[in-house]
């Protein structure tokens, strides 16, 4: 643990370099120097900042821990059943392709411009990736897996606890991971209007008063949400699944 | 003991059927052992299903100890092929696995698991995963998990098949041991001739194609002092392959 955050340490001070370096050979106001940013951050973090990251937080968590509650069990349904998955697969299928940030105009229309359209933004990133992997994740299992807990007589909740949530939990996490990504991306979108509150507004209002030092420290601030979410799933996935590591 | 009394399995899908078990009838007697033995796709793991209660609906009855087979009711100790383990599970949680799903109370005896593993010589292996054991160490932690729960019946599938010949012998004579300490009518499907010989009271032979018995053999050989080295365990053999080659011929030709 202590050898990787010295690496992440380390990564952190070649990035800023990098970045010292351009904004030295541009020297324009547009590219500040991190030394500047920084400075600014700690001004201003817990004056302004924080209340529009936990905004963002909030949204984020609101829209993943909705996505685990419907997309879970769905997952479930069709790897499990194949009666279940010959029903709801069609569906799955024909909506998973629709780029979901172009229903936006619609979910306003639908959820209004405040929380609540964001948050089932966030939502439809995510079950689609999180149904999709606990489904492939159980049909995985080998039947042979089955079959010495059927013939003790297990009830669907034994089979659920003992096969299928262990066997489906590192697909689980992992398409969390990769919907996370998008999600923070149109969640940063979904935050520019509608809101006075979040990190996308914050960014986008910084930008148009000209206030780079500002748009910078949201934006650090922002990468660090995300990282910290990678890190909490990381640090998830390796209490849960350490058997996968041995 | 287990009684199959006119057992015929028909496997139905949306276009067709297929009857992979058909009139199949045998007796193993309290405490007994019976090999069954067959061609790949005679239908030895479907008819192992069915005595294990994991087929919804069969023809004929299964009796086991004189009541229709039931995973609730009776205790039945299954050993599928590739033994079944939960990569997820450590050792000892495999073991555990079968008293937990019975609602055993020797569960809560941790006793009776760590009795179970130095008989199997699994000891200071509890805390490890399933693929960081040999085959060897897998098949053990799979017997110990079946005869932790002191079951009514054990089934397995082709148990031994995936490990080296050697690591097999030694593994047939730990069986052998358990199973005379806890009298387990036992029923197991193999592909070897000398190992239905070396283990099985009654041999049963399916034959090809048909899904039903085609001899049933009683073992004079079972049980006698190391009876691999002999000459008769040499000549039984050939026996054997000749019965089961005659039979499947027979099959071929029809
Ligand atoms: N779930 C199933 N659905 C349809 N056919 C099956 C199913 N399981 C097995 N069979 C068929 O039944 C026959 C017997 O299979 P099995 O009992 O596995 O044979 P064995 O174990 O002797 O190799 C095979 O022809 C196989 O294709
Ligand atoms: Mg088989």
């Amino acid at each position: 643990m202590g050898k990787l955050i010295k690496w992440y340490f380390l990564a952190a001070v070649f990035l800023s370099v990098v970045w010292l370096v351009i904004s030295e050979i541009v020297s324009l106001p547009i590219i500040p120097s991190p030394f500047l940013v920084a400075e600014n951050l700690a001004d201003i973090f817990m004056k302004y900042i924080a209340i529009h990251s936990l905004y963002s937080l909030m949204r984020i968590g609101a829209g993943l821990l909705l996505a685990i509650v419907v997309g879970l069990p769905l997952g479930v349904l069709m790897g499990y059943f194949a009666r279940a998955d010959k029903v709801l697969a069609p569906l799955v299928y024909l909506t998973y392709p629709i780029p979901k940030i172009a229903l936006l105009p619609i979910l306003m229309l639908l959820f209004g411009v405040g929380d609540s359209s964001k948050i089932v933004m966030i939502f439809l990133i995510i079950v689609f990736q999180v149904v999709v992997a606990v489904r492939d994740g159980i049909r995985s299992i080998p039947k042979e897996t089955y079959y010495p807990l059927y013939s003790l007589g297990a009830s669907f909740t034994d089979i659920f606890w003992e096969v299928l949530w262990p066997a489906s939990l590192p697909k689980f996490i992992t398409a969390v991971r990769v919907a996370l990504a998008t999600a923070i991306s149109v969640l940063f979108f979904t935050e520019t209007f509608g809101t006075q509150y979040g990190m996308g507004y914050f960014i986008m209002d910084a930008w148009l008063r000209v206030n780079y030092l500002e748009m910078y420290s949201g934006i650090v601030v922002l990468s660090f949400i995300g990282l910290i979410l990678f890190s909490a799933i990381d640090i998830i996935e390796k209490q849960a699944c350490h058997w996968q590591y041995k | 003991m287990i009684e199959i009394n006119d057992l015929t399995v028909t496997y139905k899908s949306d276009k067709e059927q297929y009857t992979a078990i058909k009139n199949v009838t045998m007796t193993i007697p309290d405490g007994g052992t019976c090999a069954l033995i067959g061609p790949s796709g005679c239908g030895k793991s479907t008819l192992l299903k069915a005595v294990a209660g994991l087929i919804p609906s069969f023809e004929g009855n299964v009796e086991i100890n004189g009541a229709p087979v039931n995973p609730k009711e009776q205790t039945i100790g299954f050993m599928p092929q590739n033994y079944g383990l939960l990569p997820w599970r450590t050792v000892y949680d495999n073991i555990a696995l079968g008293m937990k799903i019975k609602k055993s109370p020797a569960l809560l005896d941790k006793n009776t698991i760590k009795g179970v593993m130095h008989q199997l010589g699994l000891e200071g292996l509890g805390h490890r995963y399933p693929k960081e054991l040999s085959g060897g160490q897998q098949q053990r932690v799979a017997l110990a998990r079946v005869f932790a729960l002191k079951p009514d019946i054990l089934l397995m599938d082709e148990p031994f098949s995936a490990l080296d010949a050697i690591t097999r012998e030694e593994m047939q004579d730990v069986f052998l041991k358990l199973w005379r300490k806890f009298e387990v009518s036992t029923i197991f499907v193999t592909h070897y001739v000398e190992e239905a010989l070396y283990l099985g009271q009654k041999i049963v032979i399916l034959s090809a194609g048909s899904g039903s018995i085609s001899n049933v053999i009683d073992n004079p050989l079972f049980g006698v002092e190391n009876v691999r080295g002999q000459e008769k365990f040499f000549q039984m053999g050939l026996k054997l392959r000749e019965i089961i080659k005659k039979d499947w011929e027979q099959a071929w030709e029809s």
